[in-house]
């Protein structure tokens, strides 16, 4: 191993904010939530300046808070390390999704990593509602009612090249409120505003595919999560995600202690051209109930670096 | 090192025919607050739209604030808040015969 590569590590290990990851050889963005946003914004659907003309699905992803964790028994939990984690908090409406994204454009083309820190949990629910009933004391029932999360990204080779997304999605539970556990990958495109506006594609269910059943269960991909039986105990998990922008494929997906190889799964490509988002690369991260409850997603910060 | 600052916007181009209140929003970290309120479309008899900016110790139960309230019934309007503690969100109700408002609305932060 060279000895820059050495000095390198030891320059990372030696960072008490840095060693918890594994970053490439150059650091594109470290985004720790305690300094602020960093970047990070709602989604939005395109419009031409009526906010009336954008697609129903994509109207409402929800502006991101810079949250501390706080809940009505405990009080503040706080980050991994520090105070404020990014938050991103769905309506209590079945099917809502609250999207985040960070916007960039690539000098080159090769591996991009994404790294974070993230945990999960369901807002509160009281009385009926919340499904103590039948608790048996360890289980949150709580946790039944966590639907879904996604980090995705939005990719365009050059100017009018080829657009494509990949996606992970951590399939908590099915829409009838059955654990499911899954790591999942998506096999058709996003339908897009142009693509809804000159009705090459219905309006969607599901913000990432043409279908919502457009989902294959990743080989190896069934892991449960830290839920830790309590709608207010954070448990914080790693998850590195890597995408290949030379070869247009997500390459692999780490969360804790399995890894597991997407190398071989194909990431769809349009059909169509788009114009005016050369050298695209945008992070989006997202959090989707399946019942009538709220649903947030914390990430406590977020390292992206690259091969180039 | 510059203050932080963020915009929220809490409802897009939304109608309400009723009563109604913002998503909750975490504001620990902000020092400042001002709700923007405005309103694109109003319809029915002598309707007014009823501002009152609301604090929560959990994001579940609300109590007011104290500024406020504040009636409108046409254009842009602004509450500041200080001293609001770690959630906010804003109680809209609406007065009038089939009252019909269509708004955006914001929520600016600096800390």
């Amino acid at each position: 191993m060279p000895m820059t590569e050495d000095l390198r590590r030891s320059i990372l290990q030696a960072d008490v904010r840095l060693s918890k990851y594994n970053p490439l050889s150059r650091i594109l963005f470290y985004d720790d939530f305690d300094e602020g946003i960093n970047g990070w914004c709602e989604l939005i659907g395109n419009h031409a300046g009526n906010l009336d003309d954008i697609r129903e699905l994509s109207k409402d992803f929800r502006p991101p808070q810079l949250s501390s964790c706080t809940f009505f028994d405990i009080g503040t939990h706080g980050s991994v390390d520090g105070t404020y984690s990014l938050k991103l908090a769905t309506r209590a409406k079945k099917n809502h999704v609250a999207i985040a994204i960070k916007r960039l454009t690539y000098t080159r083309r090769g591996l991009v990593q994404f790294e974070t820190y993230f945990t999960f949990k369901t807002e509160q629910t009281f009385g009926a509602e919340s499904g103590s009933s039948n608790w048996d004391g360890n289980i949150a029932p709580s946790e039944k009612l966590f639907g879904d999360i996604t980090f995705s990204n939005d990719i365009c080779d050059g100017d009018t090249g080829a657009r494509y997304m990949g996606a992970a999605r951590y399939l908590n539970t099915d829409h009838e409120g059955n654990m499911v556990q899954k790591w999942m990958y998506k096999t058709s495109v996003q339908p897009t505003t142009k693509m809804e506006r000159q009705g090459i594609t219905p309006p969607n269910q599901d913000f990432h595919t043409v279908s919502p059943d457009d989902w294959r269960e990743i080989s190896g991909g069934h892991q449960p999560l830290c839920f830790n039986e309590t709608a207010s105990k954070v448990n914080w998990h790693y998850l590195r995600w890597v995408f290949d922008t030379e070869h247009r494929r997500t390459t692999e997906l780490q969360c804790n202690d399995i890894v597991m190889d997407l190398s071989h799964i194909e990431v769809p490509v349009y059909e169509q051209e788009y114009h005016g988002i050369p050298n695209l690369l945008n992070f989006l991260v997202d959090v989707r109930t399946h019942a009538d409850v709220r649903n947030f997603l914390y990430l406590d910060s977020v390292l992206v670096s690259v091969d180039w | 090192m510059l203050r932080r600052s963020f915009t929220a916007v809490l409802e897009k181009n939304s109608t309400f025919t009723a009563d109604f209140a913002t998503e909750p929003y975490e504001t620990g970290w902000a020092i400042e607050a001002r709700w923007f309120v405005r309103i694109l479309e109003i319809s029915g008899e002598n309707v007014e739209l009823t501002l009152t900016p609301q604090i929560s110790a959990d994001g579940l139960f609300w109590c007011d604030e104290g500024s406020g309230p504040l009636k409108m019934s046409a254009s842009l309007a602004s509450i500041p808040l200080v001293n609001f503690g770690h959630w906010l969100r804003l109680d809209g109700s609406l007065t009038g015969e089939m009252p019909r408002v269509k708004v955006l609305i914001y929520l600016a932060l600096k800390g």
